[in-house]
């Protein structure tokens, strides 16, 4: 069939329903007849899932002009989505466009969700199109002829690609491509990504950087420009408006009118925790809304979620309070506004969040921003300069995940194995792996054949075996049953599931947490109070109490910081308090006499300074630094400069850090002259002194966790634990030890660490932060009494470190004291 | 560095790595070695290091080089799980030692008593010598101080600003004296400290009364 045909087959559907495609649908359609892969930028809600539905039909249409008579069967297309939660809706879009064009092709879904029998039945004949997860597919490639699965398949689709970029999950997606890439000849790689900054790198991660496919590629964008509208709510007694706080319960009063007016409104807020408090603290004082306000985060098990996001699309709720686990997909047009309590710490997440609202196209979206403390004002502002200049920030891909890609190749020795050299240049293709060096590669395949670098007298290592045509290949059952459990497991926290003693689930809730509560102890969860009464098998059981508390779980997974980019546009805002009030935006200008009483007993700093604060209290000598730079570099930073401080003079430090800056609280007195003379920022030695300064270890230690999971060294939940799994127990606690004591050049191991400096510390960051105070003039102020700059941070009892040098068997004798004391 | 205790008028050595010495009996006890653990793991697809196999054995050959006993007793938990290639190992390291082993057998002890006899080693469910009176899982019996293992007692000390380090200890109170685990591939359990509770802390080289 001609070319000009098929689009009219396109057009002709779109005319029917009274639209038009847009350029970037259309454009999409050609590239993809073309045979070329992409990377489509279009935001959610924006029709880009007819721009890669189409041209797959399409295709199918133009190899087989009789399509309507006859069926050909057999895999075609996959689209790949981060959240199973999203499939349905993707389904349902891909069926009216089947449907309606008069192709027989079917739509199945194949997730965690899916029930074995269904599994089964398209083990044996799949759909054509299939809607699955990065777990899935790679669950796809651990069945026996898999290769022929997916043969004929001509095209996968990485929906919101811009949430897997970044994550582990991400690197199963690129290693699941690199080998689609070869057993599927006609197959066209599309990604579908929101805006993020590093747009042309998400398509080389999808790509592989100098692959075949990345030459053959193209990068199109929707461009749609969405008028987006930020209002500060500024509270009307500015004086009396906090300097520090984090929940920002004090203007809930301000938020009922706009509740009030709109049809449904989103109220993002930045923890779970926090999302619980506001639920609970709206319905207390305004209860006439009970019944109408719902909760939805991450802990709230699935059926609640799914009931919510359903009453949002019926327009049967005012508001929602939630967190970020209503950022993505899910087409919710009811909702008028949108309020962002407390800063959003990243511009994505904010536009993404804005663009909640107003869903339909052409219509204005409308976000609120709410501040918890006065200086988050500053935040406010830099927002609406980050939406007129179009900043947003990068999302950091992963490099070397020898823990993914040991699973990943326990996945293809599962199935049918694998032949090493055949497999070696498929993943050194990938971005994540392009540094790989053919010592590691061996290194990892001794690993999981030997189980170690050499050979062992007496040992009875079992997983991946060498046949005599050198396939790599696992013949144990029970090897291969439990490393397909393994791949389903999305790693996070130890979370366990709450209960009512009863029966009924609730939600899940991290360990920590519940660890500190005694039977008894009533806290608040999905927005109900609950009685702890104990924990069996890995579960809480509750009961509902009448109780009130003030104890609410948080989510240690929930702590965001400040983006980079976010962080140079606030102190771009920051600067701008120097500056004449007309050139001020509103939100500064509320903040003028803050900014008035710190320079009284300071300064605001301008571009080439650097603020230093020193005053005395009764909890000693604090040290305050200003470098903006959100509380992951801080922390490093402060841990450094501690570190260094402690080298010129003995001395013992606590450190507190948020994300404007970091605090040294010591009871000696810091000569900042010290630190300026002898040059403490600099960059020289860097890591070697964040290694000794920091507790890496630990650090590394709870890094160690996800690793040991993905690569397969520690089992985990099991549905039934019989007495010979019990023996199998262990935890990547103690692995983690054994390693550091017996085997520290373990690849696995030091990969803990490289994640600690690469994606925890951002050792990038720090050391361009660095770069920049260096070319700064340090300021250094002694201060009478706390400045309105330093309060937030001053006050932050609960990220507080202590740094020290001292010896560990004088640590233990000075606590041990201090046991014997209780 | 050793730490000598005194519990009943015996006196007693409380060695780094988890042993327990009684002089006056030439007597030395050793709690939960879990032998096999890392075969047991690997044999099941998980790499555990296999120099840790080694280790426990270096480890047991030292404390004997460093007390020659008369007499060992293993408090339970010697052997992790199922017979595996591991045994032949511990076969030759019973050959070459004097004296008599008795094994007081734990909960993971599957292993066949008649195995253990063949390498002329005693298992019973306990062990009483003196107004002392040795089993795996810790017990009570008026008049009688006893000495077990099970639970690999650990303590956790903290400090300011969060600070916090957990380490394996003998774990004592009025009647009753918990061995930490011997073994290399075993896991600690944190155990609240009481009135009469005393702590003593093994670090790597020393045990510290807390």
């Amino acid at each position: 069939m001609q070319e000009e045909k098929l689009y009219n087959i396109a057009e002709n559907w779109f005319k029917g329903q009274g639209w038009q495609p847009f350029p970037f649908q259309r454009k999409t359609w050609a590239a993809f007849l073309q045979g070329k892969h992409g990377l489509l930028n279009a935001p959610t809600g924006s029709g880009k899932t007819y721009a890669l539905w189409f041209p797959i039909v399409l295709n199918y249409i133009k190899d087989n002009p009789d399509y309507k008579k006859r069926h050909k069967k057999g895999l075609k297309a996959v689209w790949i989505t981060p959240l199973r939660a999203l499939s349905q809706e993707i389904k349902q879009s891909a069926e009216k466009v089947t449907q309606d064009l008069g192709t027989s092709l079917s739509v199945g879904i194949r997730t965690g969700d899916t029930s074995t029998r269904e599994r089964a039945q398209q083990r044996k004949t799949m759909p054509d199109l299939l809607i699955t997860t990065p777990e899935s597919l790679q669950l796809l490639l651990a069945t026996k002829g898999y290769a022929a699965i997916f043969k004929d398949c001509s095209a996968i689709v990485i929906d919101e690609w811009h949430e897997l970029l970044g994550t582990k999950r991400g690197v199963q997606v690129e290693l699941g491509l690199s080998r689609l890439k070869t057993i599927s000849p006609k197959l066209r790689i599309w990604g579908i990504s929101a805006t993020i900054g590093n747009l042309e790198q998400a398509r080389q991660v999808l790509l592989g950087p100098e692959s075949k496919a990345y030459q053959k590629s193209v990068m199109i964008k929707a461009n749609l420009k969405k008028k987006i509208t930020v209002r500060s709510i500024i509270p009307k007694k500015m004086e009396t408006f906090p300097w520090r706080g984090h929940l920002g319960i004090r203007l809930l009063d301000d938020v009922i009118p706009i509740l009030k007016k709109s049809k449904t409104t989103l109220l993002f807020t930045n923890t779970r925790s926090q999302c619980e408090i506001w639920f609970q603290k709206i319905l207390e004082r305004y209860p006439e809304f009970a019944g109408e306000i719902a909760m939805h985060h991450g802990s709230i098990d699935k059926d609640t979620r799914l009931w919510v996001e359903q009453a949002i699309r019926n327009e049967s709720l005012t508001a929602v309070v939630c967190t970020s686990s209503l950022d993505l997909g899910v087409d919710f047009a009811p909702v008028e506004t949108v309020i962002q309590i407390g800063g959003p710490k990243g511009v994505a997440r904010f536009f993404q969040r804005a663009g909640r609202s107003g869903h339909r196209p052409g219509e204005e979206s409308v976000i609120y921003f709410l501040p918890t403390h006065a200086i988050e004002l500053i935040e406010a502002s830099a927002l609406q300069k980050a939406l007129r200049t179009q900043t947003v920030e990068d999302r950091i891909p992963y490099l070397n995940s020898f823990d993914v890609l040991v699973q990943y190749l326990i996945t293809l020795a599962v199935s049918d194995g694998f032949l090493p050299a055949e497999i070696y240049p498929e993943v050194a293709q990938t971005f994540c792996y392009q540094g790989m060096s053919e010592e590691q590669w061996q290194w990892l395949l001794n690993f999981i054949v030997l189980g170690s670098q050499s050979l062992q007298s007496y040992d009875e290592y079992k997983k991946v075996e060498v046949d005599e045509t050198g396939l790599l290949k696992v013949t144990n059952r029970g090897i291969a049953m439990r490393h397909r459990f393994q791949i389903g497991t999305i790693v996070g926290d130890a979370n366990l599931s709450v209960r009512y003693q009863k029966g009924g689930y609730i939600g899940s809730i991290e360990e920590w947490f519940i660890s500190k509560l005694n039977p008894g102890d009533v806290f608040t969860f999905a927005g109900k109070n609950l009685e702890f009464i104990r924990i069996r098998e890995m579960q809480v059981l509750v009961r509902k109490s009448r109780k009130r508390t003030n104890k609410v779980p948080s989510w240690m997974g929930g702590r965001l910081t400040l983006s980079s980019e976010m962080s140079k546009l606030l102190r771009e805002e920051l600067y701008s308090a120097n500056a004449a009030n007309d050139d001020q935006s509103v939100e500064i200008a509320s903040l003028g006499h803050i900014f008035d009483q710190q320079k009284r007993e300071s300064i605001v700093p301008n571009p080439d300074q650097f603020l230093v604060e020193s005053f005395q209290t009764s909890d000693g000598y604090h040290h305050i630094f200003y470098p903006f730079e959100g509380r992951f570099v801080h922390e490093a930073m402060g841990s450094l400069l501690g570190y260094r401080i402690s080298l010129l003079q003995p001395i013992t430090f606590s450190l507190a850090f948020n994300d404007y800056g970091f605090e040294l609280l010591s009871d000696k007195e810091v000569d900042i002259k010290n630190v300026i003379d002898n040059n403490l920022f600099t960059t020289e030695y860097l890591l070697e002194d964040l290694q000794k300064s920091l507790n890496a270890t630990e650090m590394a230690r709870r890094r160690f966790r996800d690793i040991a999971v993905i690569s397969g060294l520690v089992f985990s939940g099991y549905p039934k634990k019989g007495i010979k799994m019990k023996h199998l127990q262990s935890s990547s606690q103690l692995l983690f030890d054994v390693f550091r004591d017996y085997e520290p050049d373990h690849l696995l191991y030091q990969q803990a660490f490289r994640e600690t400096f690469e994606h925890q510390l951002e050792e990038g960051r720090l050391r361009i932060a660095m770069e920049r105070i260096d070319r700064q003039e340090i300021i250094w102020k002694k201060c009478k009494q706390p400045t309105p700059f330093s309060f937030p941070i001053i006050t932050d009892r609960l990220s507080r470190e202590r740094l020290s040098s001292e010896p560990l068997e004088d640590r233990i004798r000075r606590m041990a004291a201090k046991l014997m004391k209780k | 560095m050793n730490y000598a205790l005194t519990i009943e008028d015996h006196h007693f050595e409380l060695h780094p790595s988890g042993a327990l010495f009684w002089p006056r009996e030439e007597m030395l006890l050793i709690s939960d070695v879990h032998l096999g653990k890392v075969t047991h793991f690997r044999k099941f697809g998980a790499a555990v290091p296999p120099s840790l196999i080694r280790k426990n054995f270096d480890l047991l050959d030292r404390v004997m080089d460093e007390f020659t006993p008369s007499h060992l007793c293993f408090l339970g938990d010697l052997f992790h799980s199922n017979i595996n290639s591991e045994w032949q190992i511990f076969e030759k390291w019973v050959a070459g030692t004097s004296g008599d082993i008795t094994l007081v057998t734990g909960n993971h002890d599957i292993i066949s008593p008649l195995k253990y006899e063949s390498l002329g080693i005693v298992s019973k469910e306990e062990y009483v010598r003196n107004n002392f009176y040795f089993t795996h899982e810790p017990s009570k019996r008026t008049g009688m101080f006893n000495i077990s293992g099970h639970i690999h007692p650990a303590v956790r000390l903290k400090g300011k600003g969060r600070q916090s380090i957990k380490l394996p200890c003998f774990f004592k109170s009025r009647d009753q004296m918990i061995l930490p685990a011997f073994g290399k591939f075993t896991g600690t359990h944190v155990l609240p400290v009481k009135s009469d509770s005393e702590v003593f802390a093994c670090t790597r080289t020393e045990v510290l009364k807390i």
